[in-house]
C-alpha cells in the first residue's frame, strides 16, 4: 500500500465553541491511495474535524498541512485550490438548477466571458457517469429525489477532480444500488491515488471499504490504526465508554402499573409500526443516532405533526391528541430541543415564558392577574433554581437556566406524560445534574417520561428502558438490566441482528 | 446502462436548449392564460392587430414589464425592492429636465442610466454588506429617492424631444423592439457565471458560498441591474407622458410585485423565471385592458384584480400540496 506524504493532515488540533472543547489535541492524515474512516458518535467532534480540513473553521491550536507543508491561513478557497473537496451532509445544491449546472457551480467552463456549455456538459458527463447518474443532464434538481441528489453532490466533487476526497456520511439518503455504485467508485478512486476521508455510520460498509480508522470520542482521538485485525464490536468499543462519574442520581425503579401512553402501529413523519407502552412513573429514552425519526415520534405523540395509530391510548382515553391543545388538555407536555426557536420566546421576560402554557388554557378575555402570575413564576423558579430577575429577557439567561425555563413553564398544568426533546443539550454540566435529578423526580412523582437523547450515557444511566430508533423504526426494546452504551450504539448502528421490538 | 447514455457530442450541444426548455415547464399553464387573455382582448378591440393598435398595447405594457423584470431580479436572490416606483419617478424626472438642456439625448440617457444602476448598487451593497432586511432598506430608500424626485422636479412639468416621444410612444412599435433586446440581454447576462449564481446566491445562499460562488457580489450586481430598468421605465414613462412628473411612478411599486407574484416568482429567493415575471405584467396589462373594455369601473376592477393575484399564488400551492 502506498505509503508516502499525506496530502492533507491535521496535527495536534483544538477546537472550542464558547469555552466547550470540542476537539482536544487530534491529529489525522489523509494519505493518497488510501480511504480512511472516520468514526465517532453524535458530538464526538467529527463535524469539526471536517470543518478544520475544509478550512471552513480554524484550529484553536495546531496546525493543517497540506503536502507536507503548514499552512497558515487555511479558508474554503484554499482548500478548493489544494484539491480538497467535501461532500457535505446537507445538500449545497441548487433546486432551480439544472443538473449540469449544480455540477459546475462555482467552477464553470468559460468561454468569451458566458458559460461554456458544450465544455459544462462534457465535463460534467464524465462525472455523472462515474457515479452512474444517467439522468438528462439537463433535468432541474428539484425533480430528483434525495438519494440522486446525493449522487449530483458527489459527481459536483468529482467535477473538480479532487486529490483528497471528503464524503459526511454520504451513504444515508441512498438505495442499496446507489451504495453499491459508491462503493465501487471510491474503490476506483483510492486506486488511481486519491485521498478518501470516509465518516459513516454503518460500520458494514466501513468494514468493507476502509482500510484505516480513526475514531474520535468526546473530541479526543481513542485510534488511529489499520482496519485489519479489528472487528465491528471492537470499533464500538473505541467510540463509547465514558467514566459516568457522579453525573446522574442512584435511582430505584418507581414504575407502576399504570399504562400512561399506549400505542400500537403508530406512524407519523419518519416513524413506522411503533408499537409502544410507557407507564407511568418510568422513564423511557429514545435512542438512536441523530435524525432517524425519533423527533416525529415525539411530535406524533404530542399532535403536533398528523399521526395514525391502529389503537392508541393516552392516560387512559382512547385515541391520539389531534392538536396541541387538546394534547395539553389530555395531560402531555413538550419540550423541544431548539429551545431557542421552539421553546422559549428569548425577547420576552421570563416571567411571561413561564406563565404562556398557563394563557393558553385561560378564557381568552380573563383579566390577567399580575401579583397571582407573579407568585406562580416566583414559585416555579424556586423549584427549578432558575437563578436571576424574573422581569429580564429569556435570552439573558445561559443555555442551562433556559431550558429549565423551557421545562418549568408546564409544571402549572401537573402534566401526566413529559415528551422531552433531547433537554439536555448544550447545557453546562451543573444543570445536567439538576435536570438528570429532576427527572428521576418526576417519575417518582407517578409522572411518564419519554426522554428523547443523542447522548448515550444519559439514556444509559437514566432510563428504565431505551427504545432503540434506526431509519423510523424502534428496532430494539432494551430493558434496564441489558442497557450498555455498546448495547445501544450496536443496535442504533445495526451491528447487531435486529431483534423485534417488545 | 448504454442505452441511457447519450454519446457526449450529441447532448452537448444541445444542453443549453434542453435546459431552457425544461425551465418552460412550470409557466406552461402561465403561458395558456396569458393566451387566452390576448384572444379576448383581441375579440374586444379589433385593432390590436394593426401596426399602431399593436404600438400602443405594447406601449401600455412596456414600462410594468421592465419594473417586473427590476422587482423579479430582486426576488431571486431572496430580497424584494419597495423603491422600485420611486425610482421610475426619479428617473422620469431626471429625463424631463436633462434632454432638452445641454445635455442632449444621449447624455440625459447616460445620466439615467447612470443614476440608476449607482442607486441599484448603493442599495444592494447596504442590504448585502450590512446584512439589512431588503424590504426595510428598500421602503427607506424610496422615501429618500422620492424626495430626491421632488428636489430636481418640485411639481409637474420639463419636456421631453418631441421626436423621442414620437419614436417611443408613437405609431411605431420601437417599445416592443426595446424590449426584445432588453430580454436579450438579460438571457445573455443569465449565461454567464454570474448571472446563472443568482439563482444559486438566493436559494442556497450556504451551499453556493461553499461551491465557491461569489454570493456577494452576484446579490449587488443583481440590485444594480434593478435600478438600472427602473430609471429606464421611467425615462419611457417621461417620453411617453411628454414631460416628467416626480409621483408618476408610485402606482409601479406594487404592480411590480404583482405581476412578478403572478409570473411565479416564490418571496424566498431562486424560484421562478424571468419569462415567467414577463409573462405575469403581460398578464396584468392584458387583465387592466379587458376589464377597461368590458366597462368594470375602477373599483371592481381593482377587486378582481386582487382576486386574480390571490387565485395565481393560491393555484400553485394547493397543486403541490395535493402532490
Amino acid at each position: 500500500m502506498a505509503s508516502s506524504v499525506p496530502i492533507l493532515a491535521a496535527r495536534g488540533v483544538s477546537k472550542a465553541f464558547f469555552g466547550n472543547p470540542v476537539l482536544r489535541s487530534v491529529s489525522i492524515s489523509l494519505e493518497p491511495g488510501r480511504v480512511h474512516a472516520l468514526l465517532g458518535e453524535n458530538g464526538a467532534g467529527k463535524s469539526t474535524l471536517i470543518n478544520l480540513l475544509s478550512g471552513a473553521l480554524r484550529p484553536d491550536s495546531g496546525t493543517i498541512e497540506i503536502d507536507g507543508k503548514a499552512v497558515s491561513r487555511h479558508s474554503p478557497p484554499e482548500a478548493r485550490r489544494a484539491g480538497i473537496a467535501v461532500v457535505q451532509q446537507e445538500l449545497s445544491l441548487t433546486n432551480s438548477l439544472s443538473i449540469a449546472e449544480n455540477i459546475g457551480l462555482g467552477a464553470y467552463p468559460r468561454r468569451f466571458g458566458l458559460v461554456d456549455y458544450p465544455a459544462l456538459a462534457a465535463r460534467a458527463k464524465a462525472a455523472c457517469d462515474l457515479v452512474g447518474l444517467h439522468e438528462p443532464l439537463s433535468t432541474p434538481v428539484g425533480e430528483l429525489s434525495l438519494g440522486r441528489r446525493q449522487m449530483v453532490e458527489i459527481a459536483k466533487a468529482l467535477y473538480r477532480k479532487p486529490r483528497v476526497l471528503i464524503l459526511d456520511e454520504p451513504t444515508s439518503s441512498l438505495s442499496a444500488t446507489e451504495t453499491r455504485i459508491l462503493t465501487t467508485l471510491l474503490e476506483k478512486l483510492r486506486s488511481e491515488g486519491i485521498a478518501i476521508l470516509y465518516i459513516s455510520h454503518r460500520l458494514d460498509e466501513v468494514m468493507q471499504l476502509c482500510q484505516h480508522v480513526t475514531v474520535l470520542k468526546d473530541g479526543i482521538c481513542t485510534a488511529d490504526r489499520p482496519l485489519e485485525g479489528v472487528n465491528a464490536a471492537g470499533l464500538v468499543r473505541l467510540m463509547v465508554g465514558r467514566d459516568p462519574g457522579d453525573l446522574f442520581p442512584r435511582w430505584d425503579s418507581t414504575r407502576t402499573e399504570r399504562v400512561a401512553v399506549s400505542v400500537s402501529r403508530f406512524a407519523a413523519g419518519l416513524m413506522r409500526d411503533v408499537d409502544l407502552e410507557v407507564r407511568a412513573g418510568e422513564v423511557v429514552g429514545i435512542g438512536g443516532l441523530v435524525g432517524q425519526g425519533q423527533e416525529d415520534l415525539l411530535l406524533g405523540l404530542y399532535g403536533a405533526i398528523p399521526a395514525k395509530a391502529a389503537s392508541a391510548v393516552i392516560n387512559d382515553a382512547a385515541g391520539l391528541p389531534a392538536n396541541v391543545p387538546q394534547a395539553n388538555t389530555r395531560g402531555l407536555a413538550y419540550v423541544p430541543a431548539d429551545r431557542k426557536r421552539e421553546g422559549l420566546h428569548l425577547i420576552h421576560p421570563i416571567v411571561t415564558n413561564l406563565m404562556l402554557p398557563a394563557f393558553a388554557r385561560m378564557p381568552a378575555l380573563k383579566l390577567r392577574s399580575r401579583a397571582r402570575e407573579r407568585e406562580t413564576a416566583m414559585g416555579l423558579a424556586l423549584q427549578f433554581a432558575i437563578k436571576g430577575d424574573l422581569g429580564r429577557a429569556a435570552q439573558a439567561l445561559s443555555g442551562g437556566n433556559q431550558q429549565k425555563v423551557a421545562l418549568a413553564k408546564w409544571m402549572p398544568l401537573d402534566p401526566a406524560v413529559l415528551l422531552l426533546n433531547d433537554p439536555t443539550r448544550g447545557v453546562d454540566v451543573e444543570t445536567k445534574r439538576e435536570i438528570y435529578a429532576m427527572l428521576r423526580a418526576f417519575a417518582a412523582a407517578g409522572k411518564a417520561v419519554v426522554l428523547l437523547s443523542s447522548d448515550t450515557p444519559e439514556l444509559v444511566h437514566l432510563c428504565d428502558r431505551v427504545a432503540v430508533v434506526r431509519e423510523g423504526r424502534v428496532v430494539t426494546l432494551l430493558e434496564r438490566g441489558e442497557l450498555s452504551e455498546e448495547a445501544i450504539v450496536a443496535a442504533a448502528m445495526g451491528a447487531e441482528p435486529v431483534r423485534a421490538a417488545a | 446502462m448504454s442505452d441511457a447514455s447519450i454519446s457526449p457530442h450529441a447532448c452537448s450541444g444541445s444542453l443549453y436548449w434542453a435546459i431552457q426548455a425544461k425551465r418552460n415547464i412550470g409557466v406552461r399553464g402561465l403561458f395558456v392564460v396569458v393566451l387566452a387573455f390576448m384572444v379576448a382582448y383581441g375579440f374586444l378591440f379589433h385593432g390590436l392587430f394593426t401596426g399602431s393598435g399593436f404600438a400602443k398595447f405594447t406601449q401600455s405594457w412596456f414600462p410594468l414589464a421592465l419594473v417586473a423584470m427590476a422587482q423579479a431580479i430582486l426576488m431571486l436572490t431572496g430580497g424584494i425592492s419597495l423603491a422600485i416606483g420611486a425610482l421610475v419617478s426619479l428617473g422620469a424626472v431626471i429625463a424631463a429636465t436633462t434632454m432638452t438642456g445641454p445635455l442632449g439625448v444621449a447624455g440625459g440617457t447616460a445620466l439615467v442610466c447612470l443614476v440608476g444602476l449607482g442607486i441599484g448598487a448603493a442599495t444592494g451593497v447596504i442590504v448585502v454588506r450590512l446584512r439589512l432586511p431588503a424590504i426595510v432598506v428598500t421602503l427607506a430608500g424610496s422615501f429618500i429617492i422620492a424626495g430626491a424626485a421632488l428636489l430636481v422636479l418640485p411639481r409637474p412639468g420639463g419636456a421631453m424631444p418631441p421626436w423621442l416621444s414620437d419614436l417611443l410612444a408613437g405609431n411605431t412599435p420601437a417599445a416592443f423592439g426595446v424590449l426584445v433586446v432588453v430580454v436579450l440581454l438579460w438571457k445573455l447576462y443569465l449565461a454567464t457565471p454570474l448571472g446563472l449564481s443568482l439563482y444559486a446566491a438566493g436559494e442556497n445562499p450556504v451551499g453556493a458560498y461553499r461551491s465557491g460562488v461569489p454570493v456577494d457580489a452576484a446579490r449587488i450586481a443583481a440590485y444594480a441591474i434593478s435600478g438600472l430598468l427602473c430609471t429606464g421605465a421611467g425615462l419611457f414613462v417621461a417620453a411617453q407622458t411628454g414631460s416628467g412628473d416626480p409621483i408618476i411612478g408610485n402606482s409601479f411599486t406594487l404592480n411590480s410585485i404583482a405581476a412578478a407574484v403572478l409570473g411565479g416568482i416564490g418571496f424566498l429567493g431562486g424560484q421562478g423565471t424571468m419569462r415567467g415575471a414577463l409573462a405575469g405584467s403581460l398578464l396584468l396589462s392584458l387583465m387592466i385592458s379587458v376589464m377597461f373594455f368590458l366597462g368594470f369601473t375602477p373599483v371592481a376592477q381593482y377587486v378582481a384584480q386582487g382576486l386574480i393575484i390571490i387565485g395565481a399564488v393560491a393555484i400553485p400551492q394547493f397543486r403541490m400540496r395535493a402532490r
